[in-house]
């Protein structure tokens, strides 16, 4: 029997030599006459081990990593395939305790099957909850999507079950599933990496939103600098047509459903949903004025569900183990799990799927090790790009929407991004204001010119330390239009890490202890 | 008006007998457009209009609102370096400038010779492995300045 | 004057909603009832209260981009935008607080730092709603001084004979934008590019002239600045009054504002409350009204016994008996069939009804017909296939909303 051998396809692997680590491990083991199996799995999320290389030993993973494909024929000549030690050696993968403390619901295949296998999907309780939701009516559907109190990953944090309960009372002729996948925070990935290593479960969540507002079209707007998500997903929707579980008569239950893979096209903006749905249209990516929702006009003017990407991937768990299972999971309004992902300057940098109530300081010590540069951390920024900075001593914060709201913080999409004591505060302010002006859709004034301005006035601060008290005060009153008059979160939520730089870190601006009060 | 060579024409038309039914798919067919020519000919805004139902202003301004579109031919090789917050927790400031300083151009511009075009990105989703960038259309993370020379070399010689 | 009419119309921001249904609220401590779906805005202005606004415009769907129609709602968070905020039985608004002051300060300090400061000089002066919300909301500083990243140095677009396109002086209020898909429904202008880099261009940012731009001028009728500017006002300055008419160019009976100063014509503007144009108009009545006042134009009746005699002034009186006594001449001589009439797609329906009572009451024939049966056949079709007959005698109202009677 051969032996396999799993090396990851998702692209933090691919982006540092996976493709080239399978060839080599083909090339040694045909060199060597050796009969192996390679699978191109997905990634467990322990980023810093990629490529991480696994060998399935007497019924269990065994890992290497991070392997190059230098490293390979010393593998072989160490017996990896039979589980031999070597200096690359893990060990049991499974039992690491990365993965060993995690909660995972959504990322609960990640690493493990084959992202493309219908048949290895279905292995891993694939299609459980699509099929729990087929004998089901719509309304007890979104029942179960209400009790699990699942909120949107997106950011934003709006109860999934209300959105799907006003899409289904609303009456149309056509209604859509649309995922917003164009996920653009930086220190952000769990959707790249579920389009990557489970593109199944999100068609699936994607089917039973469908089935339960009585949409029969989705659209997965998938932001363009993920080629490799575009491609899996693609092929996904392609074989999961094939098989049966999309189309005009999924499983034989006489319900349609059809998927369209959309690229995006540059556009940090298009991750809000109404500026999405623009971009669907074949508009320019402006934000639309809400009222009216959605939910009730939407996508060509239908009543729409619009839902991030790890929002969808939650249904079938949560439909195959029942919402009390999920709902279980978490603290206060903030129910089941998010998966966390530590990036940045951290050790043990990767993904991260716990209940909302773990520390910001549990994640970035316990899982991610500290800094790399093993320099003190002086700031985290949490939730994307426009996520305060919370200094160390805010680090205690249990990570649940309300509680680091209190503490002017912002979840997000669940990404934290940690920065050693050589980071200049006021340069990452200066930053945050650039990239909204970079980003900005130019549609409200406060973001369209306030980011520009922004800019400017934090340049001014950074070069003229005796003008820093009066330009910071500047700085807030602007940061003060931007956050109470934009139209959109770019607009209003940039003033989150410039603030909050400035609250936490007065000095990096020039400020001394008068001049910042003075501001 | 200028028209389009006959390549262009061929990718315009290509691209519209793919697109020109389905709902709202102005940006499928840029794309598809752009991934065949490398840019979308100024010229081809009016066919493009008018096979879609838009007027030319429509259709402009859609190209000018996505980063991504672009108009003119790109360099030979393009170089895109992640500027965003996790990789400059990871480097990439100083990174740039070795890239900035090893090709003679700076970020957001190209070589003279249009050999190379040096762009910024803002997240590749390899936040957890920067300093991370997309090089001719393939992803690199974990980029030292020597990985980074060393890449640059090879294209060079290629 | 009988016909006097205010200069500048009450903008009630937001259109009108149709709505038989109402709601009653309060705002500013006054309770006022309007149609179900009606704007804050425009449910403030029925209140008499006016809500700063630059970018909404009641010949327009609301936007909310310009973010200074801000206001305060009971019991709900943040500061929604009265424009595309609809109204709700039983809320408790309130336009002016201290903190909304400071807001709109702040949103209008940001827009005066990308705007030339050239008021006492500019063609709009007296006629600008940014100066007149620069005023409102009490701004006295830009502190952001005037060398950051700004727009002041573009060049402005002289291509078009009637306006300029001034970009130096945009706002970016998308207005014009609006107004060409809304009003017109030419699509000839979008926004190019993003961000601080947004602008208002014809077609691929190219000149007026060169674009898919038809000059119908509904663009310059909603700017509220003098980025798209009629040329006659920028020569000759704003008008002193306003004179209701009906445009002469053809039968549809457009309304329109004549804009004067003194006895001259300043500007044509198409009239809100005009039944067959609801404040629209066409590139004809809109900017060419030069004939108004030019020195070929016909003031007296004039007749010639012959193509090659000169021609004579003379009282209305001799030239009807004339023409009258000429046609019995004409048909003594030739037969009753010898003459008709046509009528001008100019004329209205009534003139042409008259016309034909001509025809047939004293002429005593059938031969009549009108030019628009030709020139206009395209209308005539597309009218008989959608109401049953081409005749197009129907206000927009009617059409919105028929009743079968």
């Amino acid at each position: 029997m051969s032996v396999k051998i799993y090396v990851p396809r998702d692209s933090a692997a691919l982006a540092v030599g996976a493709d080239e680590v399978a060839q080599a491990i083909e090339q040694q083991a045909t060199a060597r006459g050796i009969a192996i199996d390679l699978v191109r799995n997905s990634s467990r999320g322990l980023l810093w081990l990629e490529p991480l290389v696994e060998v399935a030993v007497g019924g269990q993973r065994l890992a290497y990593g991070p392997v190059t494909p230098e490293a390979v024929e010393s593998l072989f000549e160490a017996g990896f395939l039979t589980g031999k030690t070597h200096p690359l050696a893990v060990g049991p993968i499974e039992a690491h305790p990365y993965l060993k403390n995690q909660e995972r619901l959504t990322f609960v295949r990640a690493g493990i099957t084959d992202p493309l296998s219908l048949e290895d999907y279905q292995a891993h309780e694939g299609f459980a909850g699509l099929r729990a939701a087929l004998a089901l009516s719509p309304a007890d559907i979104v029942q179960q999507i209400l009790d699990s109190g699942l909120r949107g990953r997106g950011g934003a944090g709006f109860p999934a079950g209300i959105k799907w309960k006003t899409v289904l009372q609303t009456n149309a002729d056509q209604k859509y599933v649309v995922v917003n996948a164009d996920e653009g925070d930086s220190g952000t990935f769990a959707d790249r990496m579920v389009m990557e290593g489970d593109p199944f479960m999100l068609i699936e969540g994607m089917i039973i939103a469908g089935i339960a507002v009585g949409a029969t079209r989705g659209y997965v707007y998938i932001r363009s600098e993920y080629p490799d998500a575009i491609f899996v997903m693609e092929e996904a929707v392609r074989r999961a047509t094939t098989g049966g579980f999309l189309g005009k008569n999924i499983l034989g239950s006489g319900k349609a459903f059809h998927i369209v893979i959309r690229k995006a096209a540059g556009s940090y903006v298009c991750g809000e949903e109404t500026a999405l749905l623009e971009s669907l249209e074949g508009k320019r990516g402006i934000v639309r004025a809400k009222p009216p929702l959605p939910a009730i006009v939407g996508l060509f003017g239908k009543p729409t569900v619009i839902n991030n990407v790890l929002t969808l991937a939650a249904a079938p768990y949560i439909l195959s183990h029942g919402p009390k299972v999920y709902a279980d999971f978490g603290m206060g309004r903030s129910r089941g799990t998010l998966p966390f992902q530590l990036a940045g300057n951290i050790r043990h940098g990767g993904l991260v799927e716990k209940a909302f109530g773990v520390t910001a300081r549990q994640l970035i010590e316990d899982f991610g090790g500290g800094t790399e540069s093993g320099r003190p951390l002086r700031a985290v920024q949490i939730g994307g790009p426009l996520g305060a900075y919370l200094p160390d001593s805010l680090l205690d914060t249990p990570m649940d929407y309300e509680a680091l709201a209190a503490k002017g913080g912002v979840l997000g999409h669940g990404g934290l991004v940690v920065f050693d004591d050589t980071v200049d505060m006021a340069e990452q302010a200066r930053y945050a204001m650039e990239f909204c002006a970079i980003e900005s859709c130019g549609k409200c004034t406060p973001c369209r010119i306030g980011s520009t301005r922004g800019e400017e006035v934090i340049q001014h601060i950074q070069a003229k330390p005796a003008e820093a008290g009066a330009h910071a005060k500047l700085l807030r009153d602007l940061c003060s239009t931007m956050v109470n008059g934009s139209l959109c979160a770019m607009g209003s939520m940039t003033p989150y890490p410039v603030l909050s730089a400035l609250d936490h870190f007065p000095e990096d601006f020039n400020l001394t202890a008068e001049t910042h009060k003075a501001a | 008006m200028n028209s389009m060579t006959a390549r262009e024409a061929q990718a315009v038309e290509a691209a519209l007998s793919r697109f020109q039914d389905e709902q709202g798919a102005l940006l499928p067919l840029l794309h598809a457009v752009q991934d065949t020519l490398g840019y979308i000919p100024k010229q081809a805004t009016p066919t493009i209009a008018s096979a879609f139902n838009l007027s030319r202003a429509e259709v402009h301004g859609v190209i000018t609102y996505y980063h991504h579109f672009r108009q003119t031919e790109p360099a030979q090789h393009k170089l895109a370096l992640c500027q965003a917050e996790a990789c400059q927790a990871r480097g990439c400031r100083s990174l740039t400038e070795k890239a900035e300083a090893a090709l003679g151009c700076n970020l957001g511009e190209h070589t003279k010779d249009n050999r190379w075009e040096l762009e910024p990105v803002y997240c590749l989703g390899l936040c957890a492995s920067g300093p991370a960038m997309e090089l001719d259309g393939k992803l690199y993370a974990r980029v030292t300045p020597e990985r980074l020379e060393s890449l640059i070399r090879k294209k060079e010689l290629s | 004057m009988d016909n006097n009419y205010p200069l500048h119309d009450i903008d009630y921001g937001t259109p009108k909603s149709v709505s038989e249904k109402t709601v009653t609220l309060e705002i500013d401590g006054f309770e006022v009832t309007v149609p179900q779906g009606t704007s804050l805005m425009r449910a403030a202005v029925v209140a008499g209260t006016q809500i700063p606004k630059l970018c909404a415009t009641d010949s327009l769907e609301p936007f909310g981009s310009c973010r200074l129609c801000l206001v305060e709602i009971e019991g709900r968070k943040g500061f929604p935008a009265s424009c595309t905020t609809p109204a709700e039985a039983g809320m408790v608004v309130r336009t002016q607080t201290p903190h909304l002051a400071e807001l709109r300060r702040g949103v209008m300090e940001l827009y005066i730092s990308d705007h030339p400061l050239d008021c006492l000089t500019c063609a709009a002066n007296g006629d600008c709603e940014l100066q007149d919300m620069a005023g409102v909301v009490g701004l006295r500083d830009v502190r952001y001084g005037y060398q950051g990243l700004n727009h002041l140095k573009d060049q402005a677009d002289t291509s078009n004979p009637y306006f300029t396109y001034d970009p130096s002086k945009c706002i970016v209020c998308n207005r014009c934008v609006r107004a060409c898909e809304e009003t017109q429904g030419t699509f000839a202008l979008t926004i190019s590019g993003r961000g601080f880099e947004s602008r208002v261009s014809a077609s691929e940012s190219q000149p007026f002239m060169d674009s898919e731009c038809v000059s119908c001028g509904a663009c310059v009728n909603v700017c509220p600045t003098a980025t798209l500017m009629e040329k006659t006002v920028i020569e000759a300055g704003q008008p002193d009054h306003s004179v209701l008419t009906t445009c002469a160019y053809c039968g549809v009976g457009c309304g329109f504002k004549a804009d004067m100063k003194g006895s001259e014509v300043v500007r044509m503007t198409p009239w809100k409350d005009g039944k067959a144009n609801e404040g629209h108009a066409c590139i004809k009545g809109r900017f060419a009204w030069g004939y108004a006042t030019h020195k070929d134009r016909i003031l007296k009746p004039m007749i010639r016994k012959h193509i090659t005699d000169p021609w004579q002034e003379v009282s209305w009186e001799t030239a009807i008996n004339h023409a009258a006594s000429e046609f019995r001449r004409i048909q003594a001589e030739s037969g009753v069939d010898s003459i008709g009439g046509i009528t001008s797609s100019r004329c209205t329906n009534e003139e042409s009804y008259l016309v034909q009572k001509l025809v047939r009451a004293a002429f005593r024939n059938n031969n009549v017909d009108t030019c628009a049966r030709v020139c206009h056949s395209p209308t005539g079709y597309g009218l008989g296939q959608t109401y049953g007959t081409s005749a197009g005698t129907q206000t927009f109202k009617s059409v919105e909303k028929p009743t079968s009677s």
